[in-house]
């Protein structure tokens, strides 16, 4: 009987186990990864962006799921004294610049615009399928922005911005067009709160690093490349996310505990009133990794044989061996009809007459009926 | 003569084949400077392509040239390069007969010369000197980096060139029937040639001794029956152009292009900059004040030159390549092939370094503006305008400086060369 309750506990535990395992709605995940600043003193917004990616990466959700939009090139700038490399903790301990790196917008393409097409997936039939979010209604996204941002604005590229509001409606747009089943946003910029504040869809976690009226602050400088490296916010949510593996059940409540204010000087905020579920119940790795739901069995299963066994053939007369040829499987000369071959154009015959005809007359009249024994 | 002018001719054939088989070839026949919408290669190409496709060429704004064109390219079309290199000699036959010019003018000074102060010798042009000016005119026009780069572009401008050459020549050899059609063929080409049926009148009235006298009888007879010749040509014309392609397509194709400049590609002219600005309800009455432009200073330079025909023609088709729609070097270069003829006005040129610094200024600094703008981007469209500006002005400059030069020289065969004013001190004269 111990071995029978301890069964039942057993099953129980894996039943709660596997209704936990199955709650998430999501199939499959994407990442949009926006660093919206340029110019060499940002490196640490695109260490920042990089760091993430870096993460989302390694916890699974592959290069063609991740939208990575970078609007200057740290690594490869002049002023880069280790060039090919983007540190982010000082005395460049961790590369986050590796050689897999695959930026989709770069440069002068990360625009507002540019990034709210990608959201709402209003662009051009002739952008490449890597310059695409391509979710679905079972997509959890995780949408992280960095940059300079201000009460109700986000600069980008130091010369447009982004309202919240306009997030907000982009946000709605994906809603009502099925584009995500979760999302999860999270900014890392001055007062970035107030960029999450007019969110109205549902199924919208927000995370910010600083409240309305707060800085939030960068983290090291590093003497060698002479710019700070990382903010406060994201190098310690790297840190986090560092001991994060695919299998962890770590949830959202500890994402809302990193960097508290003590580390970061400024006050992380969180909007989760939008969102459904319990955050406590939501993993981590189901925005930040692609864990996928595999169901493993012990039975066999058998697979049916779709190729039919070859009739016998019956009798043993003479069999009339046709000779074997080639069906005209597409009769071509029926499908496509010939064009007929072009003709060059030709100038009228009338035209030629006329034409030379007036020539030979001026030069007659011109130069004498007597020249013309000296041709004949 | 004779050897000089084939080394020159051999010379010139060879820098544009040269040219011609290297790889500048395409790189100057993309320069707005050297081709414009109405006489670029490409579109030559593309309408004859769009013709063997069955489709007008007219169709689309491609294509601008005329049907005699089409009729002449489309047999040469892969002889092209031969084509273009044998026109700029048709402007060549033009110098050889430059002579006519001074037999003539020498018979006009036998008889005037008992009325010439004896001081003024000097001012008249011995044949010696004049024996190298046919060699000259072939040398400016041949070697000129403009004509050289318009015939490598294979713009047809270099015909049209050709045509208004054989037309100036056909007037200075006198025979009117040829030199009627001639500016028919001109005037059909392009519109603005028009303007040289007052001068090249002129100088029938001036070689058969009519008076240019509105109420003698035989000025109009002569001015009636040139112009009917030359009417008569451009409708047989027109008409041989309707019967090419069965339409009359062509029509609003060139001639309204011509005229009404919907094509704003940055060029050396006036027109782009000012019609991309402009508001679309003044567009028509600055289309009108330009156009007019070119036009306008036929009558008035024709009143003051009614005894210098020849000069007027060189003044007309500076003034038409300054002002047309669409100018480009090789216009340029026509004009400027004829300054050798006149240079015995150079004692009375004013102006002349500053023009050549300026020309030479702009046509170096052409490439470089439009390299800033376009690809660069560090420069706009005002750096190019104001050179186009600066370039114009140059070639004003020089146009009215050897106007100035030319009357300066006919009032000192009139009156002396050193001029007193009444008290007997030395007097200067001044272009009012």
């Amino acid at each position: 009987t111990d071995y029978n309750d301890l069964y039942c506990l057993f099953t129980l535990v894996q039943f709660t186990k596997a209704g936990q395992f199955f709650s998430s709605g999501h199939t499959n995940n994407w990442a949009v990864l926006v660093c919206t600043s340029r110019f060499w003193f940002n490196y640490r917004h695109v260490a920042n962006t990089l760091s993430v990616y870096r993460s989302v990466k390694r916890l699974g959700i592959p290069d063609s799921h991740i939208v990575l939009m970078l609007a200057d090139d740290m690594a490869c700038n002049y002023r880069n004294p280790k060039p090919a490399t983007v540190f982010s903790h000082k005395n460049m301990e961790l590369n986050v610049y590796g050689d897999d790196v695959e930026v989709d917008y770069r440069g002068y393409e990360v625009t507002v615009e540019n990034f709210l097409r990608v959201l709402t997936g209003r662009l051009p039939p002739s952008t490449p399928r890597s310059k695409r979010l391509l979710s679905d209604d079972r997509s959890n996204i995780l949408i992280y922005l960095t940059g300079h941002g201000g009460n109700g604005f986000l600069k980008f590229q130091d010369s447009e911005e982004i309202s919240n509001m306009e997030l907000a409606d982009a946000f709605e747009q994906m809603w009502q067009k099925r584009r995500y089943n979760e999302l999860l946003f999270i900014i890392d910029t001055c007062q970035g709160a107030s960029m999450y504040e007019r969110f109205y869809s549902p199924n919208l976690m927000a995370l910010a690093s600083s409240q309305v009226g707060e800085d939030s602050l960068s983290h090291q400088p590093d003497l060698a490349i002479g710019v700070h490296l990382m903010d406060k916010y994201t190098f310690y949510l790297l840190e986090f996310l560092e001991e994060v593996h695919p299998a962890s059940q770590a949830n959202m409540n500890d994402l809302f505990k990193v960097c508290p204010q003590s580390q970061c000087v400024s006050t992380p905020g969180h909007r989760t009133d939008l969102f459904q579920r319990d955050p406590g119940s939501v993993l981590i790795t189901d925005f930040f990794g692609s864990v996928r739901k595999v169901e493993i069995t012990k039975d066999t299963i058998n697979l049916t044989s779709p190729v039919e066994p070859p009739i016998q053939r019956s009798g043993s007369g003479d069999i009339q061996i046709e000779s074997l040829t080639y069906v005209d499987q597409l009769p071509v000369a029926e499908i496509i009809h010939q064009k007929p071959k072009q003709k060059d154009w030709h100038p009228p015959d009338g035209f030629i007459l006329g034409l030379w005809t007036l020539i030979l007359l001026v030069f007659f009249q011109t130069y004498g009926i007597k020249h013309l024994k000296h041709i004949f | 003569m004779a050897a000089p002018l084939t080394l020159l001719l051999i010379v010139a054939v060879t820098i544009r084949a040269v040219l011609f088989r290297s790889s500048l070839a395409e790189l100057i026949s993309e320069r707005v400077e050297v081709v414009s919408p109405l006489n670029a290669w490409k579109r030559v190409v593309e309408g004859l392509a769009l013709l063997d496709l069955g489709v007008s060429p007219y169709s689309g704004d491609v294509f601008h040239e005329t049907p005699l064109m089409i009729y002449l390219f489309h047999f040469t079309v892969d002889y092209a390069e031969i084509v273009f290199m044998v026109s700029p000699y048709f402007v060549d036959c033009l110098s050889c007969f430059l002579a006519s010019l001074d037999r003539f003018r020498k018979q006009k000074y036998a008889l005037e010369s008992d009325r010439y102060p004896a001081d003024c010798l000097e001012l008249l042009r011995s044949p010696k000197e004049m024996f190298y000016i046919p060699l000259k005119v072939a040398m400016f026009y041949l070697l000129n980096p403009f004509t050289i780069l318009s015939c490598v572009a294979k713009s047809t401008c270099g015909l049209n060139n050709a045509i208004i050459a054989l037309f100036i020549f056909c007037t200075l050899k006198g025979s009117a029937l040829l030199s009627g059609i001639l500016l028919a063929l001109a005037t059909y080409q392009s519109i603005y040639p028009l303007t040289l049926f007052a001068p090249a009148l002129l100088f029938f009235l001036q070689r058969l001794y009519i008076p240019v006298n509105l109420r003698r009888s035989s000025f109009w007879c002569f001015t009636l029956q040139y112009a009917f010749i030359y009417v008569g040509s451009l409708v047989v014309i027109t008409g041989l152009s309707f019967f090419l392609l069965g339409s009359w397509d062509f029509i609003p194709s060139v001639y309204g292009f011509i005229f009404s400049v919907p094509d704003l590609t940055p060029n050396i002219g006036l027109f782009w900059y000012f019609f991309a600005e402009m508001f679309e309800h003044f567009r028509l009455f600055f289309i009108c004040v330009f156009q007019i432009n070119v036009f306008f200073y036929t009558i008035p330079l024709s009143i003051k030159l009614k005894e210098h025909p020849v000069f007027l023609i060189f003044m007309q088709i500076a003034i038409i390549s300054i002002f047309k729609s669409y100018p480009t070097v090789g216009d340029v270069a026509l004009y400027m092939a004829f300054l050798p003829a006149w240079s015995h006005l150079y004692r009375f040129l004013r102006n002349i370094f500053l023009v050549s610094c300026v020309l030479l200024a702009c046509s170096a600094l052409f490439p470089v503006l439009w390299h800033l703008w376009i690809y660069a981007g560090s420069a706009n469209s005002n750096f190019y305008y104001a050179i186009t500006l600066l370039f114009n002005f140059g070639q004003i400059l020089l146009v009215s400086d050897y106007f100035y030069a030319y009357l300066r020289r006919e009032h000192h065969l009139t009156h002396g060369l050193y001029l007193k004013k009444k008290d007997g001190t030395e007097a200067t004269l001044v272009l009012k």
